[in-house]
């Protein structure tokens, strides 16, 4: 497919005196599963809203799924599915019952929304709950079921704003395997998270920043984009250790990591015995100093490091 | 925008909404016993009100049967003597200035017919600007004069020795209404009373159920799926109608068994009347509620828009007629307005709505425009 299946083009969103999305660059193809990643705050959930029309963008092009949605929202929003931050279904209707509500809200031949339901309740482990009414769900059920019916439409696009956020392993890993079988259906995903966990099940990332996107690849072009060389240090007290290690030479990034830090080198960077020495020689007790292969969440940092530089 | 499509997504809206009223149990407590509570608290706060009524009295005839009268009015449970006034300027000014509900002029002679055995003449004026207690003053009045009546004539038949029914009745009162000639009964109270209530009430069920929607985050849900707003007004003022309907049967239950005031005309009439002025109510509430910032704001607005200029401007307390000319386009406007005579009418006069079409329309017309109003407010949108 030519058309990439969610492009923007300077997307610019305000609110009064803060820019929340500033000349935002977007494109995503049909089938991949983009990750929208970035801390707090970076423009991510009104990027998203955008993206759905619940928000009017200020200025800048929105196409989903080839439809424009500035022009006709309704139509994009037939082709959308989104699983919103705060939680969207009805507390006091029953699982079932919500998934009615939504099979009709979107007109949905209730045949065919009989089968996918019970397709997408035996992959979430719900199937026994459907009577159930949503508020008494816990955490991680109540995003699985939610994820039900942002899905009961058969969208082309997903939209995830935060979806594994406060809930347990075993959900986070169903709602994952439900969202790694979507591109085989053709259907486009973008997650939009701040955890780097959670990025890196992405193939393809959009780091988001001030409203702007900062760099984009697959996890691992960023990591090899960002990180240069990795070193781990066991050392105690960690905090002393940590100002240490940030005013040496060649050092791009430190992150202590309970009685670990993560130190990101420059290329010409100090080496693992040349910290560890540095260290001893302020009286500070090493237990161990290794090279380790550098992961996304280094990059991020290693990323967000050199913005604040800039 | 096919037809049938246009109706499903309208009716998911209404199934959500009718399921999620029963059961919440605060939806439920405002549905079933918010009406019922109003109806008895506004019934018996007049009621206890009209306990204690002051009167004045001029009195022409100073005679022995004159200072019985009032003694015997001073001490019904329902009146306290107010004094003695020698001119109708006074009585003028003590009515006016809220002294006294009513007051009494028993006219030169009283005395003399009593003894006579013919009929003694007192003259009762009444404050027709607060017409619900001048009807009721009137009520007590009659009764306690009535009983009193029967007494001398029994007394005056025992000294004569004759069938007491073959004497004429030896007190005859004559009310006069001041400020308000058509005095209006006790029983314009209740029909009143629930025109009131569930303007109130209408707007009350409807002004939470978008803001909290907003609040619950479950808007974003409806508002991301490609449903129209009107779709959405449409599918959330269905199961209100039905619950306002619903409310307003327990209304004329309540008033009927309560306060034994029912209906006297064409009761499914009233109700269709009903749901018709009941849509301008629920209009606003869905508006209020498109608009508000949280659920508590909305409450209080949809209560103050519906309650005040419904108690103050419908002819509820003061009638229409005698407001300044503003006011009284302003109350044409108003939907109580027309629906307080409708009601009245089939209340006390026993009509159906046959006589009342321009009423009628003109509810019918407030009714559309304020649904217009409701679905040209709401923004599907989360800013």
């Amino acid at each position: 497919m030519a058309e990439a299946s969610v492009r923007t083009k300077g997307l610019c969103k305000r609110f009064g005196e803060i820019v929340a999305v500033d000349g935002l660059d977007l494109r995503v193809e049909a089938g991949e599963i983009f990750g929208l990643v970035g801390s707090d705050g970076a423009g991510k959930t009104t990027t998203l809203r955008l993206l759905t029309g619940l928000m009017a963008p200020d200025s800048g092009e929105i196409m989903v799924a080839g439809v424009d949605v500035r022009a006709y929202p309704e139509d994009a929003r037939r082709r959308l599915g989104y699983l919103p931050q705060t939680f969207a279904l009805h507390g006091d209707l029953s699982i079932a019952e919500n998934i009615r509500y939504f099979a009709d809200l979107f007109c949905q031949d209730l045949g065919e929304v009989a089968e996918r339901r019970d397709e997408l309740l035996d992959a979430t482990g719900l199937a026994e709950f459907t009577e159930r009414r949503a508020q008494d769900l816990s955490g991680g059920m109540k995003q699985k079921a939610a994820l039900i019916c942002a899905l009961i439409h058969r969208p082309t696009v997903l939209l995830l704003d935060e979806p594994t956020r406060g809930v347990d392993p075993v959900s986070r890993r169903d709602l994952w395997q439900i969202v790694y079988e979507l591109p085989a259906e053709g259907v486009t995903v973008i997650v939009a998270t701040p955890d780097a966990d959670e990025a890196e099940r992405c193939s393809r990332i959009g780091v988001i920043a001030g409203g702007a996107i900062v760099d984009a690849g697959t996890p691992e072009e960023l990591v090899a984009r960002h990180t240069a060389r990795l070193i781990e240090v066991a050392t105690e007290p960690t905090r002393q250790a940590r100002r240490l290690v940030h005013d040496m030479p060649g050092v791009r990034a430190v992150s202590a990591l309970g009685g670990h830090l993560r130190v990101s080198l420059e290329d010409d960077g100090p080496s693992a015995d040349e910290i560890s020495s540095a260290l001893a020689d302020e009286g500070l007790r090493v237990e161990g100093v290794r090279e380790v292969e550098p992961r996304l969440e280094d990059a991020l940092l290693a990323l967000e490091v050199e913005r604040d530089a800039a | 925008m096919s037809r049938p499509d246009t109706l499903r997504r309208t009716l998911a809206v209404a199934r959500a909404e009718w399921i999620h009223n029963w059961r919440d149990p605060r939806s439920l407590a405002i549905i079933i016993a918010l009406p019922i509570m109003l109806l008895l608290l506004y019934g018996y706060a007049i009621n206890f009100e009209l306990r204690e009524l002051t009167f004045a009295v001029q009195d022409w005839d100073r005679s022995e049967q004159s200072a019985d009268l009032i003694d015997t009015l001073a001490r019904s449970d329902y009146f306290t003597f107010h004094s003695l006034v020698e001119t109708g300027e006074q009585i003028e000014r003590l009515i006016e200035g809220g002294e006294v509900r009513f007051a009494i002029v028993i006219m030169p002679g009283f005395g003399e017919q009593i003894a006579a055995g013919k009929t003694g003449r007192v003259q009762v004026l009444l404050d027709g600007a607060d017409s619900t207690t001048a009807g009721i003053a009137q009520g007590y009045l009659e009764g306690v004069m009535r009983a009193h009546s029967a007494r001398l004539m029994k007394r005056w038949a025992k000294s004569r020795g004759i069938p007491a029914s073959a004497a004429q009745p030896p007190i005859q009162p004559e009310p006069r209404v001041l400020y308000n000639p058509e005095l209006k009964t006790a029983s314009f109270i209740v029909p009143g009373l629930i025109a009131v209530i569930m303007t109130m009430l209408a707007a009350l069920l409807t002004s939470g159920c978008i803001v909290r929607e907003r609040e619950a985050g479950s808007f974003e849900g409806l508002a991301s799926s490609p449903i129209a707003p009107v779709e959405i007004i449409i599918g959330k003022l269905l199961p209100y109608a039905g619950i306002a309907v619903f409310d307003v049967m327990l209304c004329i239950a309540t008033g009927g068994l309560i306060f034994h005031i029912w209906p006297s005309g064409d009761r499914a009439a009233l109700l269709v009347v009903s749901l018709v002025y009941l849509i301008a109510s629920l209009s606003i509430g869905l508006t209020i509620s498109s608009v508000a910032r949280s659920h508590q704001v909305a409450t209080l607005i949809a209560f103050l828009t519906t309650m005040l200029p419904t108690m103050l401007l419908t002819g509820f307390v003061f009638p229409v007629r005698s407001m300044p000319k503003l006011l009284q386009y302003i109350s044409q406007m108003i939907p109580a307005t027309h629906f307080l005579v409708v009601i009245r009418a089939i209340y006390l006069k026993g009509t159906g709505v046959g006589p009342y079409i321009r009423e009628v329309t003109a509810l019918a017309l407030i009714s559309l425009v304020f649904v217009v109003v409701a679905a040209k407010a709401f923004r599907k949108s989360l800013e």
